[in-house]
């Protein structure tokens, strides 16, 4: 079973954050006990958007430099049980990640976790390497846009070539792509690239497909993963995606234009 | 789609054109992952073969590579000095008549068809 997953995507500001929370929010409400770390060292924010940020002592780099237990630097969710937050340095920078010290770390969440999920910071160097280094399985963030498919790409070739799999002749990494901030309104319009255009670029298998929704700002702004917004259609579309990680074959919504009355296009029409 | 773009010309999409800018950069990147970039080497050695017999200007040279979907294109351009300045390797100075600059273009093998990128 597949227990470390690495959040990652190259580009940054596609949704590696809001994807993280939201997926390790969703493996807990179904029963999994669930640690997400925020790798991004220096640029804190998994804390926020998970809204615990007034209830950091200890952070990762600490629990990695001796300076405190790992059970002091996890952080407990208030609203989902099984759900654990185990955030970053503000203060130090990417070289305080060292590979002995995170290999240590993770070896000890999986003894007590289910699911580890790392959230990557952007780019390929030290801080997404070391997040996607021990990974089992990787969830790539893109948006249908060609420079993040570009920078998908990319890190599809650093897990291939530079994740421990890889250099220890191991099974490889299993990759799925998460497509975020879809509109299928400017897709029909050929104004988006499509969704099957992007798998069949990325030669990749599609995990969920996240709609551009306002959902995500009004749930970051409060501190609570958009997963939890039942009401919302991200919100939906990340429990079909956790749903669809777990092996349950959910059929893809949000992908087609919503219907629209006659009155309603004609509107739209003239406007 | 409505019967109104049935009318309309039937250029690309932009969704279409990213699609294919996509496909064509990203399959000479992977390419590009596997081995070192060549072009500086193959600058300098095809300069070392051409100045042992004529005596050019190394900033007159120019190699361009145009990477397009079904083949690419290297192209070599060298300018050849003025015949009077131009040396045989026997020390003589060349024939009188003037050369225009020499032009070479090299088709790549290397084709990449469009529909089936594979990955690395």
């Amino acid at each position: 079973m597949s227990k470390i997953i690495v959040m990652t995507s190259g580009k940054g500001g596609v949704g590696k954050t809001t994807s993280s929370a939201a997926f390790a929010t969703g493996l807990a409400l179904r029963g999994f006990k669930t640690v997400v770390i925020d790798f991004d060292v220096g640029l804190r924010n998994l804390d926020l958007v998970m809204g615990c940020e007034r209830r950091v002592v200890f952070d990762f780099i600490n629990v990695i430099n001796g300076e405190a237990k790992l059970n002091q630097a996890l952080i407990k969710d208030k609203r989902v049980e099984n759900l654990y937050i185990l955030p970053t340095s503000q203060t130090r920078d990417k070289d305080a990640l060292t590979k002995d010290g995170v290999d240590r770390i993770l070896k000890e969440l999986v003894k007590e976790f289910d699911y580890v999920i790392c959230d990557s910071p952007a780019g390929i160097e030290k801080g997404a390497l070391m997040a996607l280094y021990f990974a089992d399985h990787a969830i790539i963030v893109t948006n249908p846009e060609v420079s993040s498919v570009r920078d998908s790409d990319r890190i599809l070739g650093v897990l291939n070539a530079k994740s421990r799999r890889a250099e220890q002749g191991m099974e490889p990494v299993t990759q799925q792509l998460l497509l975020t901030r879809y509109d299928p309104e400017r897709v029909e319009k050929g104004e988006m690239l499509k969704v099957d255009d992007v798998l069949e670029i990325l030669s990749i298998n599609l995990l969920g497909v996240i709609p551009e929704s306002q959902a995500v700002l009004r749930a970051s702004n409060i501190g609570m993963p958009v997963i939890l917004d039942e009401k919302s259609n991200a919100g939906q579309a990340y429990l079909d995606a956790v749903g669809r990680f777990l092996g349950e074959d959910v059929e893809h919504r949000f992908v087609k234009p919503e219907k629209k009355g006659l009155f309603n296009r004609l509107l739209r029409r003239s406007a | 789609m409505s019967i109104f773009n049935f009318f309309r010309s039937s250029a690309k999409t932009p969704a279409t054109q990213a699609k294919e800018r996509l496909q064509i950069v990203m399959a000479h990147e992977r390419v590009g992952r596997s081995g070192p970039d060549y072009l500086p080497m193959l600058q300098q050695e095809l300069l070392a073969v051409i100045a042992k017999y004529v005596d050019i200007d190394q900033n007159k040279v120019e190699v361009k590579l145009d990477r397009g979907g079904d083949c690419s294109t290297l192209e070599v351009n060298i300018e050849l000095p003025q015949p009077d300045q131009e040396r045989k390797p026997d020390g003589k100075p060349a024939n009188a008549e003037s050369k225009p600059p020499l032009k070479q273009a090299a088709a790549g093998g290397a084709a990449l068809t469009k529909g089936g990128i594979k990955r690395r």
